[in-house]
């Protein structure tokens, strides 16, 4: 296909020459190829001269944003939220690391806390043993489509390269509001009987692995009754990978409980690939199911999430939270990321907002955020 | 509906537009050019500091309304792209490969939903530009069109589209870029595109119209449009309903057709489930339980993509089939038929 593709481009190019004969228009050869040529790659959108004129931003990204290691490759980026070494990061992206380590401009820590994650955002919470650190400003007030946004897009030991764009589309939920955890099966609702029976089982899910079968009617879900799909979700939206579910199930005449272990979506149910993710190269595995994006046409790679989303002000927007395909991604809005950084914070004990009420949850786990 | 990879070696299309560009190149130079100046930003080699793409996107922002409300997406039931009305009347400007052929049915969506009845009208077969026209009368939002071709190398532009398909949540989706290739039939920018947005509108900075989304290259900065100058060239062909140019954007001969239902295999290939009756599928041999791993020599993975494939092809046109049959793998020639 490269060969073709060459072909095509000489054959242009004598075109071109030709043009230039044919119109005989008295402006330069110059002029001509200027108008009819390509642009260098350095003057594109994401070109070295165009990053220059964001030199202001790329600055505050230096300072207040993270690069995360695993070893010596870098695997995402983060928000610094405290200047005591609080950050965010992608939870799916850290999250079979085996060497965990983190820059805040030059500085480097090799030791580095998993304080507590939410799977329904994807968002880890880690800590570093820092004082100092210059904090984002934010800005909670969502950006207007064709706004400029710059990002993370790679870096050095010493220095960032940006990614800019603008962006895209109307800030939304993003998966139909469906839990990021599953039981592993195809629901099937008579709307005429009012039940949620069971499809299909899918292989090494928990549904498989606590016996659950097709033709099964959900009763029950830890004590809630069960209808329809949304009566199911609500129960499962709050729950992490490795929860169990107490559901009760009509098989025949009889009632029987089931203890089924929860585990997350994209592990379960295998995506069909399709044309459109063919021509978009890689993406990031956990890119669906957000309950509040704001879209960018910023051109992303998998490993650079995680990482703010500032505006030309240098005004944290947002957080990169998944590339999705060729010409979208995806951010959590400031608003939303402030609230689940609160949250977050509730668990580790001497945070900022000591929560009085006891938090009910395993140790090392991490709190209920809302669906 | 945008072709991951551009048709190539058409020598001779490539002669046969040069004449028409000449043609319609030729005003850009007159004296209307003080008139149409462009933004100053586009007359620097790069944007020199916040205050300059703070000027460009106070441009953006400024037209992208208008530009939004008159784009839409184009329903063919089973595949959908883009397009973009240009007057008040409902006449929409797409890609040759979103219309498919003259006089066909099809669907207008608009941003907020609102559903129209269209029919397509003319196209340019060797250079993927096309016409609709909505159905029923009214008033529709429009954008300009930059008649004279005032775009060049550099400037700076936005491309919309309903990229995947129309998502009503999502509404259109806007991308920023500078044109950074220029050919005769064929305009590059670094505005990032995808399936679903073939046909849509690419902005100059003002808002007015100067190409149209055909396809991809394999790289993120491989963006190709029609340029506007080949509506302009045949825009009263196309108004006339006439079929113009041969091939490879739209057939004559209808979308080329073969007759199988799959279903991904999950270790790979597609499962035939359904061979239909008399289809020449059936003709061929194919049967259900074949599994096929490659259509001429490209690896077959996902249904959608093997079934725009296959309208790339022309109706008579034979495809090569590696297809595992009872644990053996063997060759199968089909000749495409017709899509009824």
């Amino acid at each position: 296909m490269m060969k073709k593709l060459k072909l095509k481009l000489s054959l242009e190019r004598k075109s071109r020459a030709l043009l230039v004969a044919l119109l005989g228009l008295g402006v330069s050869s110059v002029a001509a190829q200027q108008q009819y040529g390509q642009l260098e790659g350095e003057r594109r959108l994401n070109g070295k001269e165009t990053w220059k004129a964001f030199e202001p931003v790329r600055e505050v990204l230096q300072e207040s944003s993270a690069v995360i290691y695993d070893g010596w490759k870098s695997i995402a980026y983060g928000v610094v939220v405290s200047s005591d070494g609080y950050l965010v990061t992608k939870a799916s992206e850290i999250a079979e690391v085996k060497e965990l380590n983190v820059r805040i401009n030059r500085r480097h820590f090799k030791a580095v806390e998993v304080v507590s994650t939410t799977v329904e955002w994807d968002v880890a919470l880690l800590k570093v043993d820092a004082e100092g650190l210059p904090l984002i400003e934010w800005e909670e007030v969502e950006p207007a489509h064709g706004t400029w946004v710059v990002s993370n897009g790679s870096t050095t030991q010493r220095s960032r390269r940006l990614r800019v764009g603008i962006v895209s589309a109307n800030a939304r939920q993003v998966g139909g509001g469906r839990s990021p955890v599953v039981l592993g099966v195809s629901l099937k609702t008579d709307e005429e009987s009012e039940s949620l029976s069971i499809g299909k089982v899918h292989e090494d899910s928990g549904a498989d692995d606590a016996g659950l079968k097709t033709g099964d009617i959900i009763v029950e879900a830890d004590g809630n009754p069960v209808k329809e799909m949304e009566d199911l979700q609500k129960v499962l939206g709050a729950k992490q990978p490795g929860d169990q579910v107490k559901l009760k199930v009509r098989r025949g005449e009889e009632e029987r409980e089931y203890d089924v272990e929860l585990r997350k979506r994209e592990s379960v149910f295998e995506e069909e690939k399709t044309r459109n993710d063919a021509m978009s190269g890689r993406y990031s595995r956990r890119r669906s199911n957000f309950p509040r994006v704001v879209q960018t046409d910023l051109p992303l790679s998998v490993r650079s999430c995680g990482g703010p989303l500032l505006t030309l002000d240098g005004k944290c927007v947002g957080m990169n939270i998944a590339r999705a395909n060729r010409c979208e991604t995806y951010s959590i809005p400031s608003r939303e990321l402030l609230g689940l950084i609160r949250e977050l914070m509730r668990s580790v004990g001497d945070g900022v907002e000591k929560d009085e009420s006891p938090v009910e949850e395993p140790a090392g786990g991490s709190p209920e955020v809302k669906e | 509906m945008i072709r991951t990879f551009p048709h190539t070696g058409h020598l001779l299309g490539g002669m046969a537009a040069l004449w028409g560009l000449t043609f319609a190149w030729i005003p850009a130079f007159g004296a209307d050019e003080e008139q149409d100046e462009s933004p100053y930003f586009n007359r620097k080699e790069v944007p020199e500091g916040i205050r300059d793409l703070k000027k460009i996107q106070e441009a953006l922002q400024e037209n992208l309304p208008r530009s939004r409300s008159a784009t839409v997406s184009i329903d063919l039931g089973g595949g959908s792209g883009s397009g973009v009305i240009v007057s008040e009347e409902g006449l929409v400007l797409t890609a040759a490969h979103v219309s498919g052929g003259v006089g066909k049915k099809m669907t207008v969506i608009m941003e907020d939903g609102t559903r129209h009845a269209a029919t397509s009208l003319g196209l340019v077969a060797s250079t993927d530009a096309a016409m609709l026209r909505i159905d029923e009368e009214g008033s529709y939002p429009y954008v300009e069109v930059d008649k004279k071709d005032t775009a060049g190398l550099g400037d700076w532009v936005y491309a919309l589209g309903h990229s995947g398909g129309f998502d009503k949540e999502r509404g259109v989706g806007v991308r920023i870029g500078r044109l950074v290739r220029m050919a005769d039939q064929t305009i590059n920018s670094d505005c990032n595109l995808i399936g679903g947005d073939s046909g849509g509108p690419l902005f100059d900075m003002k808002g007015r119209l100067i190409g149209i989304h055909s396809r991809v290259g394999q790289t993120l900065e491989q963006n190709m449009h029609v340029p506007i100058r080949e509506f302009m060239t045949h825009w009263e062909g196309m108004i006339e309903n006439e079929f113009i140019g041969e091939g490879p954007f739209a057939q004559k001969g209808g979308v080329a057709f073969m007759g199988v239902g799959t279903e991904l295999r999950e270790e790979g290939g597609l499962l035939v489930k359904v061979v239909g009756e008399m289809s020449p599928a059936e003709k061929a041999g194919i049967k259900v339980g074949d599994v096929i791993l490659e259509m001429d020599g490209e690896k077959v993975e996902a249904k959608d993509a093997f079934s725009a494939a296959i309208k790339d092809y022309k109706v008579g046109d034979k495809v090569k089939l590696r297809i595992l049959r009872d644990d053996e793998e063997i060759e199968v020639e089909v000749e495409l038929g017709e899509k009824k």
